[in-house]
């Protein structure tokens, strides 16, 4: 099962206030639409992944994060109470076998599963399968998102699965791993950056999975991005790369962009996606659809700024 | 209301002359630029424009000095700032932009003996490039903590305002004060474009270009031919790409 001690305590991060508000506010509204996360009876039909099992996959990941990091008990203790909601939502597992029969070749269902396997919530008959579809030469071929493909190489270290390709060197042909322009960023590259980090620090857990000149590279810039980003409030890019920026060796806290998402957060704990709140009258569907990620990606970013323990001076502040 | 959007287009336009001006000097034909033979009429909307322009209008003057033929144009330089001196309220940007003017004028267009004979048929009649009852125009010392405090993008959003002040020889004092925050410099850079805010990009480049230590993966030189495609070749973000590439390095440090 999964591991439930308290991380060890290090200094205390300047802005512990602030950052457990806007965790315990996320865990919060995440707790109350629970009942959103919940798979429908056709899952392994017809529903959209994208508003099924993907959020639900997110909420198992990020909620483990905190589960796992979170110096604060009760955080710990609502986010471990999330993940054996999302847990118990696949029927112990259960839910992947009949994915993986139904597509033997597609990485989702695998994706999925590690997300699980990481917390040592396991499924024998997952595994025989997955040992099966994973050792075909058709899964080694190549997939044309680089990024994704780091997800499903994670997938197979925390399954126990052979990697079915060199990680760093998948890495190295990544928006990350390129070190592209960094004023020629869009949306879609800002967050195929931040998942790269993600899949190579292992959602923030080791901070130093990162190759040092991206690291170095992701300190120079996180601060520009951040900014930009702010200033068309899209929150859940923010969240993101704020989350990057607590995976990074030393954990660069940029106080003022924090200062900016806990003020877009609503009474209610829930970070909309972009812009405003929902306004008053919008349906749970809706509210869910325009905040469920964002709020997650916010408890998740505030929990690793917070695991970091006391930051190094941001590198953006103005020199005295 | 009318007619102050008329003035605003009349003056852009002159900006506009002008910019495209330097810029073809710069590009190549510094030998024969004159500021006064942009000015389509010595009027105030040509001053201002040159107020606007700063320190850039002498810019060619910068690549080959011609004190001779610059006599008419320093004494251009000397109406546009008398008739436009910085209020009593300016800021620091518009102060700095008037100094700007006035050590460009300085630096490029030193007074010479030859003004005297020069001012025959040229205005100045004093013996010192001057014009009769023109007086030195005031240096006014503007503050410059800023430089020090600003957070990165009013950093990057002024230094950008300035950039006719990274021509060399200028403000060197502000050059290296900026020299040091080359990091929030290019992050300016970075926010700018993220803005499509094409003049500003551009002229932080103008600083970026001199700094020492601009990180490699800025990808600068890229970026400025970028900003330059990309603003449809505005011609005050030629302007300050063509300086770009007629003033990289050479800061004083």
């Amino acid at each position: 099962m999964v591991s439930g001690g308290p991380p060890p305590a290090r200094r205390a991060h300047p802005d512990a206030d602030l950052l457990d508000t806007v965790a315990a506010g996320a865990l919060d509204w995440i707790g109350a639409m629970r009942g959103s996360f919940r798979l429908p009876a056709d899952v392994t039909t017809d529903a959209d992944p994208n508003l099924t099992l993907k959020p639900l996959g997110e909420l198992a990941e990020l909620a483990q994060v905190t589960q796992a990091l979170h110096p604060v008990a009760a955080l710990r203790e609502a986010a471990a109470d999330l993940l054996a909601f999302a847990w118990k939502e696949t029927r112990g597992g259960e839910l992947f076998v009949e994915l993986v029969r139904g597509e033997p070749v597609a990485t989702y269902p695998v994706e999925l599963y590690g997300v699980f396997a990481r917390a040592g919530l396991r499924h024998p008959g997952v595994e025989e399968l997955v040992g099966a579809t994973t050792s075909l030469r058709r899964w080694r071929v190549a997939r044309e998102d680089h990024t994704r493909t780091l997800n499903v190489l994670n997938a197979e270290r925390r399954i126990g699965l052979p990697p079915h390709a060199d990680f760093d060197t998948v890495l190295a042909h990544t928006g990350l791993g390129l070190r592209p322009e960094p004023w020629a960023l869009d949306r879609k590259a800002a967050y195929g950056i931040t998942h790269d980090v993600f899949h190579a620090t292992d959602w923030g857990r080791t901070p130093g999975g990162l190759p040092a000149p991206l690291a170095g590279y992701l300190r120079l810039w996180l601060p520009a991005w951040t900014e930009t980003w702010a200033e068309e409030r899209l929150w859940d890019l923010v969240g993101e790369f704020l989350a990057v920026s607590a995976c990074l060796p030393g954990a660069p806290y940029d106080l003022a962009a924090w200062r900016v998402l806990a003020a877009a957060q609503a009474p209610d704990g829930a970070v909309p996606e972009t812009g405003g709140v929902p306004p008053p009258g919008a349906s749970p569907g809706e509210a869910f659809t325009a905040c469920y990620h964002s709020t997650l990606v916010a408890a998740f970013a505030a929990t690793l700024a917070r695991a970091a323990g006391h930051p190094d001076p941001p590198e953006s502040e103005a020199t005295p | 209301m009318a007619e102050q959007a008329q003035q605003n287009s009349a003056l852009s336009a002159a900006v506009a002359d002008v910019a495209n001006g330097v810029a073809l000097a710069l590009d190549g034909e510094g030998d024969s630029y004159a500021l006064s033979a942009l000015l389509a009429q010595e009027d105030t909307v040509a001053l201002a424009a040159v107020r606007v322009l700063g320190a850039d209008v002498l810019a060619p003057y910068a690549l080959r000095g011609d004190p001779a033929r610059g006599s008419t144009d320093r004494q251009v330089v000397r109406r546009a700032l008398a008739a436009y001196p910085p209020g009593a309220d300016a800021s620091d940007v518009s102060l700095w932009s008037y100094r700007g003017l006035v050590e460009a004028s300085r630096a490029f267009l030193p007074e010479t003996g030859a003004d005297g004979v020069d001012g025959a048929d040229g205005g100045g009649r004093d013996g010192e490039g001057g014009e009769p009852g023109a007086e030195r125009p005031p240096e006014p010392r503007p503050g410059d903590a800023w430089v020090q405090t600003d957070p990165w993008p009013a950093l990057a959003h002024r230094a950008s305002q300035l950039a006719a002040l990274s021509l060399p020889s200028l403000a060197p004092a502000l050059a290296v004060g900026l020299a040091a925050r080359t990091d929030d410099l290019a992050r300016g850079f970075v926010r700018a474009v993220r803005r499509r805010d094409w003049l500003q990009a551009a002229g932080v480049g103008r600083w970026l270009v001199r700094a020492p230590d601009v990180p490699d993966s800025l990808g600068l030189a890229a970026g400025l031919v970028f900003v330059r495609r990309m603003s449809g070749s505005d011609p005050r973000v030629v302007l300050h790409t063509t300086a770009a590439q007629r003033f990289p390095g050479g800061g004083p440090w």
